[in-house]
């Protein structure tokens, strides 16, 4: 009883063990890949100052679709009409899992320090190859995987500038969206700084004109005026019952970072680099974080900050003119990731106090504007028999936000994104197929081999039993001097003689009690006999005293 | 558990679900979670065991070589079908069917049920135990099988064959060698009339002799004839060695089935019988007479098996004291391997018992399983030869018993017979 429940008390030792050991080593997994503790934001579907709520909720207002993607990128391939989706990726939070897979070069590769997998990569620049519009909004983060592959590069250190919001701090920088920086009077932009966006402000619609202006050119032509209502995609420029398309954007930016141009890594399809917003030339990086400028004539370990005018906004086009009318799509690299958070997006509503408690007033900026400005190019309907806009949203039209590498608020969020994303790894990701297609063909030969039904119920009568001598003994019992023994014994039984009298008999008396010379022979004689000579001598032992 | 059938579906569901999410194949998605929604489903209907089983047996005790009818009657307790129902009755591998299956398929509805019968034969001497009764059901569609057991077993018990061992005795030409109920020229309790004799106080009633009285006029009581049994000792080798040869013909089962034949024998007679067997220990059975002690002889003998070496004269040294004097013993044994049996024979018989070795020839035993050259086995047979003679010339009865040969023959063998 003792030694049934030792073994039990060790069954169930065992057990836990086994099972602690195995939940040691998924927390530790789940640890690296998930944020305890860190808040979200920058999230479309959450509500507070730092997220995207405001514009989630003005797409749809203008009947636009939004959906979050929790899983990877690589679901953009599936997607039927990529010319009619704009992708939003708002600030890049935490890297990839290090899955293997297939690189460029067909290569595996395990290792993607910064975001995206290549796959993912791909994914992306496929969607905008194909006519799709990409928003990407990124400080410190790890968005360069992308941002690398359209021939750009995010410096992910803090950008000053001279032109900073005065009734904030200095962390709040304005930027208009222009080739040349806007200037400050006193503590304001100089209106006469203020210019126009380069390629929306084009008069000829082939070359780049903002589609807004095309249409409100159209109706110009054509005399017609629409009600807000009916200004659709546009509304943001209506006005006395016209689209007053105007293109100066003076927007707020907040921690920002800037933006370099490296052509070395960038995909072939990308045919158009073209800056959109700079910073001011007196603007100053923080290369090392350490809250200090040093600035000098080289970068070494005393002087290690930059100084001078940054890139602040970026726009990649698959297309010469990155016109709307062709057809190639477009990415918008912005180096702020909160520069459509509620607080500066929905201003008004944030000073008052919609999205929580606040300590100062944001002032009035174009952020909204040139966001639904950018929806309103990637997603308006044109007119399939005069390929002019129609100012709607296109009925496919569909705004998505990357929410996969945000930090979700709470465990199961993010282990459900997780194993979202490991689901669609490996139905998405080359090397993953391939490992999935070994696995699947791998639990098949499993089941194959290892699963048995039960074994029918038989009765089986079994008791082909046999217990052996010791066949060893055999051998010896051949060898001439053991048949000598017993024959020994057999003349002392016969004759009824103690061992004793037997021994102590001369060996006269013994020849004449054998009474057979071949006998006397083979018991007197020391010598190797034949196998032949043997068997006679036993066969003369057998018939010996016999009357 | 999950059948074969069941973890192919779950597989090929879970493939087709994969596959098609890689090929964008919603047709191929829909039909991979029919397969797993299938399994989910099927979970849900499944049999169960929840029956009353109880087992008939036609005899707890028989004879090696008998027939044994079992009957089982299985009953669904449950208000439930029992669905697929497979009942096997767990048989000893020693007994063999003879006709009819100890297992059967069934699909019970609630309080309804079912018999199995069967006849098994048991060729083999033992305790041996029918059951427990096991149950697997399955599902419908077969996708899903439990299996569990219920607890009901019946014992019993297959006694070594009894061998008339009569006619060797009446043959021979001293029949009354061990005489059973033997009448003692000495008065004493028993049937036959002795002497007449005056009364003494304390003598019973129904002793006096009326006639004497009246004739005589003094008490007379009648005085009968003490009646005495003989003890017998049959002493069985159960060591290790006593296995060699077939499960069915060894020293060890022919010497059962001698010691049996020879205890019925002779507790026919009403004489007194003891059992001593030793193995890797001594058991002895204190000699008695009638049904009681024919039963325990013969249970003692069915769950005798091979093991250990103890020597003879170890036996004989212990339970000397115990032997009634001058009475017969009988030795069971292959005498080999054994170097004091000489030794252990000559002392019982120096005290005055008739010791009879009846001893199955091991190595004619042996030659039945293992090829033993010629000239080895014609030296093995001397040296057995000189073995006999040698306790032959201690003045026991020797009897050389080859497996092929009856016990009633081989009986015979000793002097007279």
């Amino acid at each position: 009883m003792a030694v049934e429940g030792n073994s039990k008390l060790k069954r169930i030792g065992l057990q836990f063990a086994f099972w602690g050991v195995l939940v040691i080593l998924f927390g530790t997994l789940m640890v690296n890949f998930i944020n305890f503790g860190q808040p979200n934001q920058l999230s479309a579907y959450d509500d507070d100052w730092d997220d995207l709520s405001a514009f989630r909720q003005d797409i749809n207002d203008m009947g636009i679709k939004t959906k979050s993607l929790v899983s990877s990128p690589l679901l953009l391939e599936e997607l039927e009409d990529p010319r009619n989706v704009t992708f939003v990726i708002a600030g890049v939070e935490r890297d990839t899992l290090s899955l293997p897979q297939f690189s460029g070069e067909s290569i595996i590769t395990f290792a993607n320090e910064d975001g995206y997998s290549p796959s993912e990569v791909d994914a992306i620049v496929e969607f905008v190859i194909k006519g799709g519009t990409v928003m990407v909004f990124e400080d410190y983060g790890y968005a360069n995987t992308i941002a690398e592959k359209f021939g750009v590069k995010f410096k992910r250190a803090q950008l000053y500038d001279t032109v900073y919001v005065h009734e904030l701090d200095y962390n709040y920088i304005w930027t208009c969206m222009q080739l040349s920086p806007c200037g400050m009077n006193g503590t304001v932009i100089d209106p006469g700084t203020i210019e126009s966006h380069s390629r929306w402000n084009s008069s000829d619609p082939l070359t780049g004109r903002h589609i807004c202006a095309v249409w409100a050119d159209l109706m110009a032509l054509n005399g017609t005026t629409v009600s807000a209502d009916e200004a659709g995609l546009c509304a943001q420029h209506h006005q006395n019952g016209v689209i007053e398309y105007n293109a100066s954007y003076q927007m707020l930016l907040n921690n920002i970072t800037a933006i370099d141009i490296t052509e070395s890594s960038k995909h072939s399809a990308m045919i158009t680099q073209a800056i959109r917003a700079v910073s001011s030339s007196e603007a100053t990086i923080d290369m090392n974080g350490d809250g200090e400028i040093w600035i000098g004539s080289g970068l070494n370990a005393d002087t290690p900050d930059l100084w001078g005018q940054f890139n602040l906004s970026v726009e990649v086009c698959a297309s010469v003119t990155c016109s709307p009318f062709e057809s190639g799509g477009r990415v918008h690299f912005i180096a702020d990731g909160s520069a459509l958070i509620n607080a500066i997006y929905d201003y008004e509503g944030y000073n008052e106090g919609k999205y929580g408690p606040i300590t100062k007033q944001i002032p009035a900026n174009d952020n909204r504007k040139w966001a639904l400005d950018v929806i309103a190019e990637a997603l308006m309907e044109l007119d399939p028999a005069t390929g002019m806009p129609s100012g709607q949203p296109a009925p496919t039209a569909m705004v998505i936000f990357d929410e996969s590498r945000h930090v979700q608020s709470n465990i199961a969020t993010d282990t459900y994104n997780m194993l979202y994303f490991v689901l669609v790894y490996f139905t998405g990701e080359g090397l993953a197929k391939l490992l999935l297609f070994i696995g699947l063909f791998v639990l098949f030969e499993g089941v194959l081999l290892k699963k048995k039904d039960p074994d029918p119920w038989r009765h089986v009568f079994s008791i082909i039993y046999y217990g052996f001598g010791d066949a060893n003994r055999y051998s010896y019992y051949a060898k001439s001097n053991k048949i000598k023994q017993v024959f020994l014994s057999k003349v002392r039984n016969q004759n009824g003689l103690t061992r004793e009298e037997f021994d102590s008999m001369p060996a006269r008396e013994l020849q004449a009690m054998i009474a057979d010379p071949v006998l006397v022979k083979f018991v007197f004689e020391n010598r190797n006999f034949t196998l032949e000579q043997t068997v006679a001598i036993v066969k003369r032992i057998k018939l010996w005293g016999r009357v | 558990m999950w059948t074969r059938k069941a973890s192919f579906t779950f597989a090929g569901g879970i493939s087709l679900i994969l596959i098609g999410m890689m090929i964008s194949n919603h047709q191929m998605m829909i039909l991979g979670l029919s397969f797993v929604a299938f399994i989910v489903v099927n979970s849900w209907i499944s049999g169960h065991g929840d029956v009353e089983v109880q087992r008939t047996l036609s005899a707890d005790n028989l004879y090696k070589g008998d027939d044994l009818y079992v009957e089982l009657l299985v009953t669904n307790r449950s208000s439930r079908r029992t669905q697929t129902l497979e009942v096997y009755d767990n048989v000893p591998h020693e007994m063999k069917l003879r006709s009819g299956l100890n297992q059967m398929q069934m699909n019970l509805g609630p309080g309804e049920s079912a018999r199995i019968r069967y006849v098994l034969r048991c060729p083999l001497r033992g305790h041996f135990s029918i059951g427990p009764v096991s149950l697997r059901y399955r599902n419908t569609f077969n996708l899903s099988v439990e299996e569990m057991f219920v607890d009901h077993h019946s014992d019993m018990i297959v006694f070594p064959q009894l061998r008339d061992v009569e006619e060797a005795f009446i043959r021979s030409r001293t029949p009354k060698m061990y005489t059973g109920a033997t009448t003692l020229r000495t008065p004493g309790p028993g049937t036959e009339f002795y002497s007449l004799r005056e009364y003494v106080p304390g003598d019973p009633f129904k002793n006096i002799n009326w006639k004497a009285f009246a004739r005589t006029g003094d008490l007379m009581i009648n005085e009968k004839c003490r009646d005495a049994v003989t003890d017998l000792y049959v002493i069985l080798d159960s060591r290790d060695i006593s296995r060699i040869g077939t499960v069915l013909k060894n020293p060890l089962e022919v010497g059962t089935v001698a010691a049996a034949s020879l205890a019925n024998f002779f507790l026919q007679r009403r004489d007194s019988v003891s059992l001593i067997i030793y193995d890797e220990k001594l058991s002895y059975l204190p000699p008695d007479t009638g049904d009681k002690q024919h039963f325990k002889i013969l249970s003692s003998l069915a769950g005798v098996a091979p093991k250990g070496a103890m020597p003879l004269q170890a036996v004989t040294n212990s339970l000397a004291a115990r032997f009634s004097r001058g009475s017969p013993i009988f030795i069971i044994s292959s005498c080999e391997g054994d170097g004091t049996v000489p030794a252990a024979i000559r002392d019982l018989v120096g005290r005055g018992h008739e010791v009879t070795v009846l001893s199955p020839s091991s190595i004619d035993f042996e030659r039945l399983v293992s090829r033993i050259p010629r000239m080895s086995y014609e030296v093995l047979k001397l040296e057995r030869q000189n073995r006999m003679t040698s306790l032959a010339g201690f003045g026991s009865q020797v009897i050389d018993w080859m497996p092929d040969m009856d016990l009633s023959q081989a009986l015979l063998q000793v002097r007279g017979y």
